[in-house]
C-alpha cells in the first residue's frame, strides 16, 4: 500500500469526524443564538385597540383627560398598570391622543387651563395645547398613541 | 490561509503540542464500552451550554419560578429545546457517568498508577448527585418541593449532625425562598467550580496514564 492511501483514510476519519462535530455545533449555535435574541426583539408599537372614553366629553381646543386600565406583559409577568392621556381636536373630527409622559425624563404633564399649556414639574418643560415644545428641556412633542373613533367612542392602541 | 493561522499561534501558544497530546495519543486495543468517559464528558458540556442559556430567563423564587419556566418551555424560541436538552440531559448523564464508574471498576482501571483517578473520579461522581439535586427544585412544582422536602428530611436523620445539616441545605427549618435561593446559587456556582476543578485533574490524570488495557487472567492492566 502506498504512503498517500494510508494518510487520507486518516484524513476521511478527520474531516467527517470535524463535519459531524460541526453540525452539531451549527445547530446548538442557531438555536442558543435565537433563543437568546428573539424575544427582545417584540417591538413596543404593539398592542390592542383600548376605548378611553366618548368624544362627548372633548371640547374642542381644549385637551381632554382620560385614565385607562391596561395590562402590561414582561416575560412571564402580567402587570395592572394605569396609564393618562389627554384626548384633543379642533373640529370634533380629528383627534389627537397625547401621552402624559414628558418626553425629557419621563415625569408626569398637567394641563393647565389658566396658562393654555402643558407643565412639567420636575425641569419646567412646556407644551402647547397640541404638545409641541414651547420651552424646557423636552427633546420633542408629547408622544401620540395610534386613535380611531367609532360611533362616537375613542380607540387607541396600547398595553 | 487557515494553515498560516494555525500556525501562527502554535509558535506562540504550543496549542499543537495539546492537541496532539489528546488527539494523537496511543490507546491500545479495547472496545467501545472505553467511550463512555467521553460520553460523559459530552453530556457535561451539554448541561453546562444549555444550563447557561437557561440563566437568561430563569428567576430564582418562588413567586416566578415555576412561570419563567412555563415561559422558557412555551414562549421562547427554541426554548423547549434547550430545556429539553438540559431536562434529558441530567437524567443521561447519572446513567452514563454510573456505566462508566462500572467499567473502570469491573475492567480493574482504578489500580496503580491511577488510584488519584479514581479518587477524583469518585468526586465528580458526587458532585453529579450535586448537580441533580440541586438542579430538581429549581423548577418550583409539586415534585420538586416534595422531593427536596424528602431528601432534605433524609439528611437531617443522622444523629447530632442532621439537625444542623438540614438546617445548612434548606437555609432555615422549612423549604422556602431561602431553599431555592441557595440551591440555585450552588447549582450555577459552587458545584461547576469543583466540578471544573476535579475534571480538569482527572483528565490531565487520563492523558498523563494512557488508558489501561483490557485485564487479561494473571495479568495487572500495566503488563
Amino acid at each position: 500500500m502506498d504512503e498517500k492511501l494510508e494518510l487520507s483514510r486518516r484524513k476521511f476519519m478527520e474531516k467527517v469526524t470535524m463535519g459531524i462535530g460541526g453540525l452539531i455545533a451549527a445547530i446548538f449555535g442557531v438555536s442558543a443564538g435565537i433563543f437568546v435574541v428573539k424575544p427582545v426583539l417584540k417591538k413596543e408599537g404593539e398592542g390592542n385597540w383600548l376605548r378611553i372614553g366618548s368624544t362627548g366629553k372633548v371640547t374642542p381646543g381644549t385637551p381632554a383627560l382620560f385614565s385607562l386600565k391596561i395590562e402590561r406583559e414582561t416575560g412571564w409577568i402580567t402587570d395592572q398598570d394605569e396609564i393618562m392621556v389627554y384626548a384633543y381636536t379642533e373640529n370634533n373630527r380629528d383627534y389627537a391622543v397625547m401621552s402624559n409622559v414628558c418626553t425629557h425624563l419621563a415625569c408626569r404633564v398637567r394641563w393647565i387651563e389658566e396658562r393654555q399649556e402643558f407643565f412639567c414639574p420636575c425641569h419646567n418643560g412646556i407644551y402647547d395645547k397640541k404638545g409641541d415644545v414651547v420651552a424646557g428641556p423636552p427633546p420633542r412633542p408629547l408622544d401620540r398613541y395610534e386613535v380611531k373613533i367609532e360611533n362616537d367612542d375613542i380607540y387607541i392602541k396600547a398595553g | 490561509m487557515l494553515n498560516q493561522i494555525m500556525d501562527w499561534l502554535d509558535t506562540r501558544t504550543g496549542w499543537r503540542q495539546v492537541w496532539d497530546g489528546i488527539f494523537l495519543r496511543k490507546v491500545p486495543k479495547v472496545n467501545w464500552l472505553y467511550t463512555l468517559g467521553s460520553a460523559t464528558m459530552f453530556i457535561v458540556i451539554n448541561q453546562a451550554v444549555t444550563g447557561i442559556l437557561l440563566t437568561i430567563y430563569y428567576v430564582p423564587t418562588p413567586d416566578h419560578a415555576y412561570d419563567s419556566v412555563q415561559f422558557i418551555s412555551t414562549q421562547v424560541a427554541f426554548g423547549w429545546l434547550i430545556r429539553g436538552l438540559h431536562h434529558w440531559g441530567a437524567s443521561a448523564i447519572i446513567v452514563v457517568a454510573f456505566l462508566h464508574m462500572l467499567r473502570v471498576l469491573f475492567l480493574g482501571s482504578y489500580k496503580f498508577p491511577r488510584e488519584v483517578t479514581w479518587f477524583t473520579g469518585v468526586g465528580l461522581f458526587l458532585i453529579v448527585i450535586g448537580f441533580g439535586f440541586t438542579g430538581y427544585l429549581l423548577p418550583w412544582d409539586e415534585k420538586a418541593y416534595w422531593a427536596t422536602t424528602v431528601g432534605t428530611r433524609i439528611a437531617g436523620t443522622p444523629p447530632l449532625i442532621g439537625d444542623l445539616t438540614l438546617r445548612i441545605l434548606r437555609g432555615g427549618q422549612e423549604l422556602t425562598a431561602m431553599t431555592l435561593a441557595r440551591f440555585f446559587g450552588i447549582h450555577i456556582w459552587w458545584l461547576p467550580a469543583a466540578l471544573l476543578v476535579l475534571l480538569g485533574i482527572h483528565l490531565f490524570l487520563v492523558i498523563k496514564h494512557g488508558i489501561s488495557t483490557y485485564p487479561t487472567r494473571g495479568k495487572t492492566p500495566n503488563e
